[in-house]
């Protein structure tokens, strides 16, 4: 799919993160967490994840995450790529 | 669950709780939340522009989710407005409260703290560090280069002149310019002016300072006209983040800036420089303004002569570039605006 507009998903609340998705002419992940330090490589492996399997290839993806479990990463990922589809 | 508040109930017991909290309630915010436990008000936030602001949590509450779920809302909002990123301003105690919300400390000193939420700086620092190109091997951190930080509203030979002299004076010139767009001459156009006006000059390199210096954010009473009582605290706070971010970023050493004639503003401005930027590595150079006949070139002269309608002093004032925007028809609509009334730097 593709990215068509800005959207957004998630709250700020503790194992929550916020989801922001832009369009752009690459891919830009950009990942801000509480606990980067021990979980940067991880976050980013459920994203890229989520990623292919909905075939997206550009746009601009920012995560803050506050400690957020696997399956709420997939969640907010994908809720916001649905809202930033095109209709 | 953090809701709108938006009937004049609702903003009425907002005013009264921030207040009540020991803030001052600023009306002309672009959204203003709260949450209700058993009925009473417990929390507030409001957002104007990309600024949050009027966070307050009732005591017996501060312990809990409710500062996340406040300014959790006022991003979404603000994101959702088209903003890239949200500052917040919080007394330093604070700020660790906003850190663990994913917000970034830019700049702290004794009175206040500022963080950002959205990675923004990251952003503006990847773009100068790319221009700034790699530092030589083994000279890290390389502090070679100096920086003008300016409005150029419009680029003249004063600047000009301010600008060859700090240039002979350093490896590299950065020339930062203002972003704020609340000046007589759009950014774009000031931008572009001094792109033109010091094309010829090697090793001197122009780029925006987004929000970063000078701007509504860091130094609002700037844009102000009459002296403003916090203009003391914005002043050292704007120069305390170009002395621990920007410079660094930048590896700049110096700053440079022309002696103030005419603007007690910038006069104390200048003067806060040399309070300010040496704490952090970074030399402030105030270089004598270039006169003619006998009186200092600013741009405010420029301004007054457009108002005038005295083209004739314009080409002993401003570089080719400019004198050809301010005679073309773009330059003329603002000249038609400066005829009436006129602020500070405005």
């Amino acid at each position: 799919m593709r990215i068509a507009r800005k959207a957004q998903a998630g709250t700020m609340q503790s194992s929550d993160l916020m989801v922001a998705l832009e369009p752009a002419d690459t891919l830009v992940v950009e990942i801000e967490s509480t606990v980067k330090q021990q979980f940067d490589h991880l976050i980013r492996a459920v994203v890229d994840e989520v990623l292919a399997r909905h075939g997206v290839t550009a746009g601009r993806i920012r995560l803050t995450d506050r400690g957020a479990l696997d399956y709420a990463i997939q969640a907010r990922l994908e809720t916001a790529l649905s809202r930033a589809a095109e209709r | 669950m953090v809701t709108q508040l938006l009937s004049s109930g609702d903003r009425a017991l907002a005013r009264a709780f921030i207040e009540a909290q020991g803030l001052a309630f600023e009306p002309g915010f672009d959204d203003l939340v709260g949450a209700f436990e058993a009925g009473a008000l417990v929390a507030t936030g409001a957002r104007a522009g990309d600024v949050l602001k009027m966070l307050a949590i009732d005591p017996a509450w501060q312990s809990g989710a409710l500062l996340g779920e406040v300014a959790g809302e006022l991003v979404r909002l603000g994101l959702a407005a088209g903003h890239d990123g949200l500052f917040v301003f919080t007394r330093p105690a604070h700020a660790p409260s906003f850190e663990a919300l994913n917000f970034k400390l830019l700049c702290s000193r004794a009175q206040v703290a500022l963080l950002e939420y959205g990675g923004r700086f990251d952003r503006w620092r990847a773009a100068a560090e790319a221009l700034r190109g790699p530092p030589a091997p083994g000279d890290a951190p390389d502090r070679t280069a100096g920086a003008v930080v300016l409005n150029a509203n419009p680029f003249t030979l004063g600047h000009r002149w301010l600008v060859e002299e700090a240039a002979r004076r350093c490896q590299r010139l950065f020339l930062l310019v203002v972003r704020e767009d609340r000046s007589a001459f759009p950014f774009e156009a000031r931008l572009r002016l001094v792109r033109e006006g010091t094309a010829d000059l090697a090793d001197v390199v122009v780029l925006d300072t987004g929000p970063y210096a000078v701007s509504a954010i860091t130094f609002p009473a700037y844009f102000l006209k009459a002296a403003h009582p916090v203009a003391e605290i914005q002043m050292e706070l704007d120069l305390a983040l170009f002395g621990q971010r920007l410079a660094p970023a930048l590896g700049v050493a110096r700053r440079f800036v022309g002696t103030e004639p005419y603007c007690a503003t910038t006069r104390a401005y200048n003067r806060a420089m040399q309070r300010v930027l040496p704490a952090f590595g970074v030399e402030p150079v105030e270089l004598p303004r270039r006169q003619l006949g006998g009186l200092p070139i600013s741009a405010s002269t420029v301004r007054d002569a457009l108002a005038r309608g005295d083209e004739g002093a314009l080409p002993a004032l401003v570089p080719q570039a400019t004198l050809e925007y301010l005679l073309s028809d773009e330059g003329r609509a603002i000249r038609a605006r400066l005829g009436g009334g006129k602020g500070r730097h405005a």
